[in-house]
């Protein structure tokens, strides 16, 4: 995919759709599994690489392209799904998600390369080597934007904070990181466990250029991608507000980290999401 | 790195303390081994940067930073965030040289090398001074546990060099070496020269220094040195100890050490770390791997914590001398 001609919404929304369908049948499978979060980030996912992301799928080492790195390392359903319907790899991988000796492991693994840029999933590492990466296409000259996606509950590591002054410090403009906001992490409500909030105005003291969006309207994170590669000074972050088990209105709001997912809720979800615009 | 990256006009201007080694009145100015030899492969391979921690002139890679600082990059005093940016650069094609003391490197970042340089193979060159317990700063910059934990991480390769005179073929040798290396080199006081006869050090490779067969003294790093000093010391006395280098201590040179091993009477083993999970051990588990039984010694840091001091001071202290070496052997000839 090249950048371009805007998607337009109604495809967008059509796709988040059928990713959001792909997590709950790849989750309900195994009666439990990141499927909150996967629905939350069905939208950040699908502006990602049905817009924003300039990849070739028939050449997924193309030293040019823009690079993502999921720092969330277990958000996968969401993730393989999207990968899968970007036709970067085969739909029938999703059946195998989290069986035994499956490239799909429930943390995105080295396995993927290149599609996974990097083994995240031990939290705080994922934006280090996004900065490696940033800085290398700038000492190379390439136009690649390097694309990072953290959790909220992932501010509370350290070494993010080293590497927010780094990417500053070296004014790493053509670093992206999207921070899907959910206040969810294992413990219960992230802002409960430590003081994340105020995220944009942290990052923005930090040095980086923030805005606050609505994590599931596709024309505030179209424009959010828009100023992040406007910018020619900081790199940029993208806090992108979203709704844990998005889509689903008896799921919307509820804060698991791994969740429970019945049979019966997952033809339930399946059904209503199958059948309502 | 200039521009958008780093101002080195600005780095220039800051007064760098180079602390880590204090040259005494009148004494000839000694090289940076080291240094030179990074300079030496950057000049020649613009695809290596060195980055450090805060820690530019006591990791030599001042030379780099004053001579190409468009290959230099000052990371900070954040050595996770600076191993992550290895991982990232060397992902984009680059070969970083990532610098800072032994302990910091290797205890602070272990889990950012495990998962961003040891499992995914980058190409990225961990670079520790002030091994073990060589250092005036006491137990926190006190590294006497790395060698255990770099070598348990699958991938990685693990060289100390004796002496700073092998640094040059450290340099190549981590180079040609296409995936993660872990240097673990200490800052030379005077001029080192290396014997003529001295085969050059190679990863997989021990070198035999002295011939022997009452006893076989396996060393690494400083220890080498109190390794040849006590042979010399034993070859007095009528006792001939062999003395191996085993700068490169993972892979180890698994049937070169055998066959020493096997001509010799007594084991012994000397590194400036803990005796658990070093080189003794590492020499420990090819002895019960092949099934070979001999009197076994570790000289080393005995599962404790040391202080800060001089060399000389601390060396004696724990243990980590000729001496202890030599009565060690002495000892277990007469009993």
């Amino acid at each position: 995919m090249k950048a371009g001609n805007r998607t337009n919404i109604s495809q967008l929304q059509a796709m988040a759709k059928t990713i959001r369908m792909d997590v709950i049948r790849m989750v309900a499978r195994h009666g439990q599994g990141y499927i909150q979060q996967g629905l939350g980030a069905a939208d950040l996912f699908t502006q990602l690489y049905f817009q924003e992301l300039r990849f070739d799928s028939d050449n997924p080492n193309w030293q040019d392209r823009d690079r993502f790195i999921l720092s969330t390392a277990h958000n996968t359903a969401v993730f393989y799904s999207t990968l899968a319907r970007a036709g970067l790899i085969d739909l029938e991988m999703l059946e195998d998600y989290c069986l035994d000796g499956s490239a799909l492991e429930i943390n995105a693994s080295e396995r993927l390369t290149p599609l996974v840029e990097c083994t995240c999933g031990s939290l705080g590492q994922g934006l280090s080597v996004a900065a490696g990466l940033a800085m290398g296409a700038k000492l190379q000259k390439r136009n690649s934007n390097i694309y990072l996606m953290l959790g909220d509950g992932e501010l509370e590591e350290g070494q993010v904070w080293e590497a927010a002054m780094f990417a500053a410090t070296h004014k790493l403009s053509n670093l992206i990181m999207i921070i899907d906001l959910n206040y969810m992490q294992v413990e219960g409500d992230a802002r409960d466990v430590a003081a994340i909030d105020p995220v944009d105005s942290k990052l923005e003291n930090f040095g980086w250029q923030t805005m606050v969006i609505d994590g599931h309207d596709f024309d505030a994170i179209f424009a959010g991608f828009e100023a992040a590669k406007a910018e020619t000074e900081r790199p940029s972050c993208i806090i992108a507000q979203t709704i844990p088990g998005k889509g689903v209105p008896f799921l919307e709001g509820q804060k698991s980290h791994n969740m429970v997912l019945p049979s019966q809720v997952a033809v339930d979800a399946l059904d209503w999401l199958g059948n309502r615009p | 790195m200039t521009g958008s990256c780093n101002d080195t006009s600005k780095a220039n201007a800051l007064h760098l303390d180079d602390f880590s080694v204090k040259q005494k009145a009148g004494q000839q100015s000694v090289p940076k081994y080291y240094g030179e030899a990074l300079l030496a492969a950057a000049i020649a391979n613009k695809s290596i940067l060195a980055l450090t921690a805060d820690l530019t002139a006591p990791t030599e890679t001042d030379l780099v930073r004053d001579q190409l600082p468009d290959q230099f990059i000052m990371a900070g005093i954040a050595e996770a965030n600076m191993v992550g940016v290895g991982a990232g650069l060397a992902r984009a094609g680059f070969i970083p040289f990532v610098h800072s003391f032994s302990v910091f490197l290797s205890r602070r970042s272990f889990d950012q090398i495990a998962m961003q340089v040891a499992y995914p193979k980058t190409n990225v060159k961990l670079v520790g001074f002030m091994p073990g317990i060589d250092s005036l700063l006491g137990v926190s910059h006190q590294a006497i546990d790395d060698i255990a934990l770099m070598r348990a991480l699958p991938n990685m390769t693990v060289l100390e060099p004796a002496s700073p005179a092998d640094y040059e073929d450290a340099v190549v040798a981590a180079l040609a070496h296409d995936g993660p290396v872990y240097l673990r080199l200490y800052r030379a006081t005077k001029q080192e020269l290396r014997p003529d006869n001295d085969p050059p050090l190679k990863i997989g490779i021990a070198r035999n220094l002295h011939e022997g067969t009452d006893a076989a003294i396996f060393a690494t790093g400083l220890m080498v040195e109190q390794a040849l000093l006590a042979a010399k010391n034993l070859k007095q006395q009528g006792i001939n100890a062999a003395v191996i280098d085993c700068a490169s201590i993972k892979p180890l040179d698994i049937n070169g050490i055998l066959k020493v091993i096997k001509h010799s009477k007594i084991i012994l083993t000397a590194e400036n770390h803990t005796v658990l999970g070093g080189l003794g051990s590492a020499i420990a588990e090819v002895m019960a791997g092949s099934n070979i039984a001999r009197p076994f010694f570790r000289i080393g840091v005995q599962d404790c914590f040391a202080e800060g001091g001089s060399r000389d001071f601390l060396f004696k202290k724990y243990g980590l001398t000729a001496d202890a070496i030599t009565a060690k052997i002495k000892q277990a000839i007469t009993s």
